[in-house]
């Protein structure tokens, strides 16, 4: 067992867990924060993206004794109280969620896109968010809804 | 069920704790990026004992010029390669490779170290790097010493050992990398061609061709890199590029199909 801190959506969390957790069974098994999803466990599909000191990476794929004083955005930080991030406001307005599944990372790597580059074309669009898959959309909408918020 | 079976982490802050943690444990694992180490622990049988971390040791980091070459820290992440205008200047080849790699967030996270330590035949960036003449610094409990990733990659794999840095002795190398892939998606490669040479008046010298076939170490192509020697590109027959394909590909898995992907993209060369 470790000792570590994590700062996760601005609030700092002391925690005690196995040198072999992983960060999304920390994120969600002892936090609470089931917007990162486990799915493929393998680095496939994105669903379990989190934002680390604001890079995209996957939760599957760190372990939580690694991320020890880093700070770390998951989907549930990102609304201000009851408004809504404008990314998530873009993808609501542009209908980009079907199922919902693949939200929560394409999201965040929509957020980590636009941190470092406000104004993407479209190509750039699709490549920042190559590791995200989605079953339902077919993307277009998703593209469209992250140059919506670029454009707010 | 947690998804991993126990061990202990370590996280050493020099290349010398590192390697006395890797010596003292009964089954030690060094652990970069962890894209591909922590993906395989989630399905072996087998457990290491200990973990040992690599992110907090300062001289695995950074890109360095200096007369000597450049020096590429073994814990630089992908994407940072691709962030460098030092790389970008120096080997554009290698910013194909490190382009085609992976998804953004595997990039933020895989390293140039883990690429090469990996010992999977398939992972890009061993035949572009051999064609750029790269070496790597092995650290030992014994010894530190400087071998060409040729050397590196042949030797047989110690759990024990860090690379701490990658080498590029020559900075005067004009190159490209090319790819293939079974699916249209983001995917592993089926098929990868490093071209390398000095570009002398037009005319190519010093040539490295080294192919990575996924299924052995990266082939060297003797036969065709003496055929693009002091020769203009795009000037160079295609049957004779074929010949010497032919003639390289003996006693290789390297099948029609892929000898004829090779000699399109070398065809094509400007
Ligand atoms: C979905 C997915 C897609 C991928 N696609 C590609 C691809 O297209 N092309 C490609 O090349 N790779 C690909 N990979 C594989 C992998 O991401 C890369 O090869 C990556 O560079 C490995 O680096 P890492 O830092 O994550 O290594 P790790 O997983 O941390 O380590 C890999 C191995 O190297 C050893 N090691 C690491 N660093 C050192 C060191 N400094 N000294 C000694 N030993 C060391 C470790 O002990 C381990 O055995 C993919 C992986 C995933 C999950
Ligand atoms: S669950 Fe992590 S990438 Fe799919
Ligand atoms: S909305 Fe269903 S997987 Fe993307």
């Amino acid at each position: 067992m470790k000792k570590i801190t994590l700062e996760v959506n601005g609030k700092p969390y002391a925690l005690e867990c196995p040198d072999s957790e992983l960060l999304i069974e920390t994120l969600r098994d002892r936090l609470g924060l089931l917007g990162t999803k486990y799915s493929c466990l393998e680095g496939e599909c994105g669903a379990c993206t989190v934002l680390l000191n604001g890079e995209n990476i996957l939760s599957c794929l760190a372990l939580s004794v690694e991320a020890d004083n880093a700070e770390i955005t998951t989907i549930e930080g990102l609304a201000k109280g009851s408004e809504p991030h404008p990314l998530q406001r873009s993808f609501v307005d542009k209908g980009a969620v079907q199922c919902g599944f693949c939200t929560p990372g394409m999201i965040l790597a929509g957020k980590a896109l636009l941190d470092k580059n406000p104004h993407p074309t479209d190509d750039e669009i699709a490549r920042g968010l190559d590791g995200n898959l989605c079953r339902c959309t077919g993307y277009i909408k998703i593209i469209d809804a992250v140059r919506h918020a670029s454009k707010k | 069920m947690p998804l991993l079976k126990e061990f202990r982490y370590h996280s050493p802050a020099t290349v010398g704790e590192a390697l006395k943690l890797a010596d003292k444990s009964k089954e030690p694992l060094l652990l970069a990026g962890g894209t591909l180490v922590l993906n395989y622990l989630k399905r072996s049988p087998r457990c290491p004992s200990d973990v040992i971390g690599l992110k907090k040791i300062k001289a695995l980091e950074g890109i360095k010029d200096s007369k000597e070459g450049v020096s590429v820290g073994a814990m630089t992440t992908i994407a940072e390669l691709l962030d460098s205008a030092l790389i970008k200047k120096s080997f554009p080849s290698l910013i194909q490779a490190c382009a085609r790699i992976a998804t953004t967030p595997i990039r933020n996270m895989a390293t140039i170290g883990g690429n090469c330590c990996s010992r999977f035949y398939w992972v890009d960036l061993p035949a572009v790097l051999e064609s750029l003449g790269a070496k790597v610094v092995v650290a030992t409990s014994r010894k530190k010493q400087i071998v060409s990733l040729r050397d590196f990659l042949s030797s047989k794999p110690s759990k024990k050992a860090v690379v701490t840095r990658i080498l590029f002795p020559r900075k005067d190398l004009w190159g490209c990398y090319f790819r293939y892939t079974k699916t249209m998606d983001v995917d592993i490669p089926s098929l990868g061609l490093a071209f390398a040479c000095r570009r002398n008046n037009s005319k190519c010298a010093d040539v490295r061709i080294i192919v990575n076939t996924t299924t052995s170490l990266p082939l060297e192509l003797k036969q065709t890199q003496k055929l693009f020697e002091a020769r203009e590109l795009g000037r160079i027959d295609p049957n004779q590029v074929r010949e010497c394909l032919d003639a390289d590909a003996k006693g290789t898995k390297l099948d029609e199909y892929r000898l004829s992907c090779l000699a399109a993209d070398l065809g094509n060369l400007k």
